[in-house]
């Protein structure tokens, strides 16, 4: 009878704890998400992209709210000022103040990188998809500077719309996610992100620098420098949309 | 030597309907023959001709990898330095610089995904038909910049007609998002749907402002005087550029290399002609064995005496070899003559074939085909049928030989 | 009795009647053989085309084909499945399908396609995507997000079986749509780019992915047979259109669908009877000589019957005879020729795969297959023999106009 009790009980904590870390990753990547995300945020940062033969900068102020909602217009340089994408629900809208019209992105212009930058269209349209497609697992943890860091495996749920094979991230224990990989079926590595340069901003901590770099040509990356980032507790809904879009107050 | 050619002269003159009726066969293969191959060359090169105008010229200069994979960043950075070179280079007829890069075009009602192509007015004017395929509105002026030709399906698609505007979209060569207005100048139909339903031309400054292109385009689209000055001036211009190491990066593909389907259409096309003409000559070969035959059995008796009298089996056999060489030059030169003459007509006045306009439309060629005369048309078929004859006249030779002299004497 | 005296006649001097009958039988035989290469290339290129979706009839929204997009589409297909039920004798198939263009995107390629939504059991019978799977399996309508693709596809897109292709495209609200799809199949076509471009799902999926309800953007229709004139099908279509009794809803047969097609084939047909012609100058000119010399070597025989009392009329009549046969041994001899080599290709076909770019660039069949067409070989005949007889009228004409003076004379 004991050892009945013994198995049943060593058996509980075996499967729950497989399900424990199932819930425990999930747990994980939604507060990092939504500590990435605040509950709304104002930032400027540089973007530059660096190829081979060029690089571009620009200036662009980001407003986002929730876990879905974004608006980016470009400052600098004067050439693409007031260019801008709005991203809400599952739609994109590009504003262009030279033809000035907003044009709804379609289909094709998804896989496109945004502004020609490493980071696709898609990237930007599905910004939630890490939370809503994908079964998160902890495969293991690792300390870094007296922090522990969270390593999980990130698989999309079979019908999930997303081109990933799989995507591994690197979580801090403070909810700080310090890089995302993607890779394609085969699980071969295709571009990687990853966070650095941790200070305090507003209240909390979080990574000022971050960069897309494409794994198989290592001079092909996108760098985003946040110059300031403010996370606050609400935006007016009415900044996302598209009249907004169109005149951003610049 | 002359005195076997003066007897053989004068004997196939002995039997003169049935010399003439030899001579007419061979004439008229030949002349078939000439003008069928002058016509089918001609049709070849016209088609060429026609599909190089539309649009891809009969050779270009690109960036290498331009052609497999068109990026906007593959751009030619210096196209001055290039117009230098053509400019010294022969048997280039006219150039001309072209830009292109895919954008979203959206008219007030809809939206849709087109290559936008920068275009120099004055020059693709010398170079492609596209002006003359306008079929409303104008052809775009020197300085128009913002101003397009749209296809006829997709105005259609896009609802939109002459003056109407038009958004463009693209992302241009530095990544940067490039965006215009244009307002439609005129609508082209080309009969080749695919173009019609794809492609917006805009003024080629506007386009290398719009998508950060600087003063670099992607390709110079060159016509040579003929067809047959390809090869040659894709030579020298790649001379030209193996020595300025600035240009190194350039590749000048030939309308093969960038259209291979046309060639290996046309060149099955030419075999499966050639099959036919084979044919052809065979028949005739067999039509008139029965000449070559009859002059040899029907005079047994004269060559026996001639044997007789000691002439070598040689000289006899030299002598029937010239009666057939005789003959079929005689053919030959007639049905060659006639034939040029006929395909020369032809040439200027060209020939319509009713019922296939739809089809040639869609190709872009005009209703009326032409012959063209040259030196492989004029020449190769006879040339042929001069082969085929002369062995088809050996074997009666052959049985001549093995005559005996009594034998043949009294056979009569 | 002139039968049997010409036949004997033309057989007194075998070798030159042979000669002779070699250069017709050539000629029949090379204008059967031909014209069977050529019908055989024009039924392959419209069986191509017709497999390749386009199948014998197809009904669309009338805008649809200009325009191919979801608001394009036929909503009452009860109505439509009436009128096809209806009009459509035995043997007709149909299918019906969505077809859109649509972005398809894995992790490393993204690239436009045209995806269609079939009704798989059906769709197997009338087009070729059922029997041109090469390597997994084909669609079966329970299927959930599982998708078919072509061979060029595949490596274009670097990807293979078993790997997820994501598909993106506008439903009718105009939003944007993706949906992950498995690769469960691929299939082979006559062109790469065909393999290139389509993409197939079930119709449900497509259904449901654009948010359609019921429309569908075309059914395809085939029809038992084959009629490379178009006049059975236009017929059907017609009494479709009747039956439907909708002005939004277009019918429209293969020759309709495929006009270039239509042009190329009546172009060759033309160009077919030209050879034939030309052909028979050629053999012409043979058969005149042959009976001109034939004619000299028995003048005394002719002038002996005029002697007689023949009239010219009998020995014009006896001269054309002997062609008669001559002419008629040899379109016989042709023809059974011209069988026989057919029938010694038909089973295997000619392999014009080697001409790869050329076959995409001109729609032509990677396989030839003869086909032997009863009017071609009607006409090769009838120009034979009718201009044969015609052109043995000169020598016959001089056969008659021998005196028995002349010919006594000749010897």
């Amino acid at each position: 009878m004991r050892r009945t009790m013994l198995i049943v009980v060593i058996l509980f904590f075996a499967v729950s704890s497989q399900v424990l870390a199932q819930m425990n990753a999930e747990t994980i990547v939604k507060n990092a998400f939504d500590y990435w995300r605040g509950e709304a945020s104002v930032s400027t940062s540089i973007m530059t992209i660096h190829r081979s033969d060029w690089e571009r900068s620009m200036t662009i102020k980001t407003w986002t709210r929730g876990e879905s909602d974004s608006l980016f217009v470009i400052t600098k340089p004067a050439k693409d000022r007031g260019n801008g994408t709005l991203k809400t629900g599952n739609g994109m809208w590009m504003y262009n103040p030279k033809v000035n019209r907003v044009i709804k992105l379609p289909p094709s212009m998804m896989s496109q990188g945004w502004q020609g930058s490493d980071f696709s269209n898609n990237d930007l349209a599905k910004s939630d998809s890490l939370i809503k497609d994908y079964v998160h697992t902890l495969e293991g943890t690792k300390a870094d500077q007296g922090k522990n860091i969270y390593l999980i495996k990130s698989m999309p749920k079979p019908d999930a719309p997303v081109i990933w094979g799989m995507i591994k991230l690197s979580i801090r224990e403070d909810n700080i996610l310090l890089s995302e990989a993607f890779f394609d079926e085969d699980f071969k590595a295709v571009k990687i992100m990853t966070a650095w340069d941790i200070r305090k901003t507003s209240d909390k901590l979080f990574p000022m620098k971050w960069k897309m770099q494409k794994s198989d040509a290592i001079d092909e990356y996108t760098q985003f420098v946040y110059e300031k980032i403010d996370f606050i507790k609400s935006l007016r809904k009415t900044i996302f949309t598209r009249a907004n879009l169109k005149n951003s107050g610049l | 030597m002359s005195i076997e050619l003066k007897m053989a002269w004068r004997n196939i003159w002995r039997n003169p309907r049935r010399t003439l009726l030899t001579i007419a066969a061979i004439a008229f293969a030949s002349m078939i023959l000439v003008f069928m191959l002058s016509f089918q060359l001609g049709c070849y090169e016209t088609m060429i001709n026609t599909s190089v105008k539309i649009s891809t010229g009969h050779l270009q200069v690109q960036a290498k990898g331009y052609l497999d994979d068109k990026k906007i960043r593959l751009v030619i950075k210096d196209p001055d330095q290039v117009a230098k070179v053509l400019d010294t280079v022969k048997g280039i007829d006219a150039y001309t610089f072209r830009a292109s890069g895919f954008s979203l075009v959206s008219s007030n009602k809809r939206t849709y995904g087109v290559v936008v192509i920068g275009i120099d007015p004055i020059k693709e004017a010398r170079v492609s038909t596209i002006k003359s395929l306008i079929r409303k509105g104008n052809y775009l002026k020197k300085d128009d910049e913002y101003t397009a030709l749209i296809g006829e399906h997709l105005s259609n698609n896009l609802k939109v007609d002459i003056n109407d505007e038009l958004i463009i979209l693209g992302q241009g060569r530095d990544g940067s998002i490039a965006a215009a207005v244009l307002t439609i100048k005129g609508i082209f139909d080309s009969g080749i749907d695919e173009f019609d339903r794809n492609v917006i031309m805009m003024g080629l400054k506007g386009f290398q402002e719009t998508f950060s292109m600087g003063k670099s385009v992607h390709e110079t689209i060159i016509t040579a005087d003929s067809l047959g000055d390809v090869a040659r001036v894709k030579q020298e211009i790649k001379a030209c550029f193996a020595n300025a190491r600035e240009d190194g990066y350039l590749a000048v593909p030939d309308w093969m290399e960038i259209m291979p389907g046309l060639l290996q259409g046309i060149q099955m096309d030419l075999v499966s002609g050639i099959i036919m003409y084979i044919i052809l000559i065979i028949v005739v070969a067999f039509s008139i064995f029965n000449t070559f035959l009859m002059a040899v059995f029907e005079r047994t008796r004269e060559f026996g005496v001639m044997m007789a009298i000691g002439t070598s089996p040689l000289r006899m056999t030299k002598l029937v070899m010239f009666e057939s060489i005789c003959m079929t030059t005689v053919g030959i030169v007639l049905g060659i003559i006639v034939g040029s003459l006929v395909t020369l007509y032809f040439q200027n006045k060209g020939i319509y074939i009713a019922g296939t306009e739809d089809i040639l439309k869609q190709y872009g060629i005009p209703d009326r085909l032409y012959p063209r005369l040259s030196l492989i048309s004029a020449s190769a078929g006879p040339l042929i049928v001069f082969m085929i004859t002369f062995v088809s006249s050996v074997f009666p030779v052959l049985k001549l030989r093995k005559l005996k002299p009594v034998e043949a004497m009294t056979k009569g | 009795m002139y039968a049997v005296l010409a036949w004997r006649n033309i057989w007194r001097n075998p070798r030159r009647t042979i000669v002779i009958l070699l250069a017709v039988i050539i000629g029949v035989w090379s204008m059967i053989f031909l014209g069977a290469l050529m019908r055989g290339m024009e039924t392959e290129m419209v069986r191509n085309s017709i497999s390749t979706l386009t199948g014998s009839i197809q009904i669309h929204h009338k805008g649809y084909r200009n325009d191919p997009v979801v608001e394009n589409s036929m909503e009452d297909t009860d109505k439509l499945d009436k009128a096809l039920n209806t009009t459509l004798g035995q043997g007709a198939l149909w299918a019906k399908r969505v077809r859109v263009n649509a972005i398809a995107s894995n992790a490393r390629h993204s690239g436009g396609v045209t995806l269609v939504g079939i009704e798989p059991e059906k769709e197997a019978y009338i087009s070729f995507v059922g029997k041109a799977m090469i390597s997994g399996r084909y669609l079966t309508s329970e299927d959930k997000n599982k998708i078919v693709v072509g061979r060029a596809f595949l490596k274009k897109f670097n990807t293979k079986i078993g790997n997820k292709l994501i598909l993106m495209s506008q439903d009718t609200q105009k939003e944007i749509v993706s949906r992950a799809f498995r690769i469960v199949g691929i299939f082979s076509a006559e062109s790469e780019s065909v393999e290139k471009q389509f993409v197939f799902v079930p119709l449900s999926q497509a259904m449901g992915m654009l948010k359609m309800r019921k429309s569908i953007s075309e059914v395809s229709i085939l029809l038992p047979e084959l009629d490379i004139s178009g006049k059975e099908e236009a017929l059907a279509a017609k009494r479709l259109t009747a039956a439907i009794a909708d002005d939004t809803y277009r019918v429209e047969t293969w020759q309709q669908l495929l006009p270039m097609m239509k042009a190329y084939l009546e172009m060759s047909g033309f160009f077919l009877y030209i050879w034939y012609f030309v052909v028979f100058v050629a053999m012409g000119f043979g058969i005149v000589n042959t009976t001109l010399m034939a004619i000299f070597e028995r003048m005394r025989e002719f002038g002996l019957m005029k002697a007689l009392g023949m009239r010219p009329f009998q020995i014009i009549k006896g001269v054309v005879t002997e062609t008669f046969f001559l002419l008629v041994l040899g379109i016989l001899t042709g023809n059974i020729l011209g069988f026989l080599s057919v029938a010694a290709i038909a089973k295997n076909g000619i392999d014009l795969s080697v001409l790869a770019a050329g076959v995409e660039m001109w729609g032509i069949p990677r396989k030839l297959y003869p086909e032997i067409w009863v009017q071609d070989i009607a006409v090769a005949g009838l120009v034979v023999l009718i201009l044969g007889l015609l052109v043995s009228l000169y020598p016959a004409f001089k056969a008659a106009r021998f005196t028995p003076i002349q010919a006594m004379r000749k010897y």
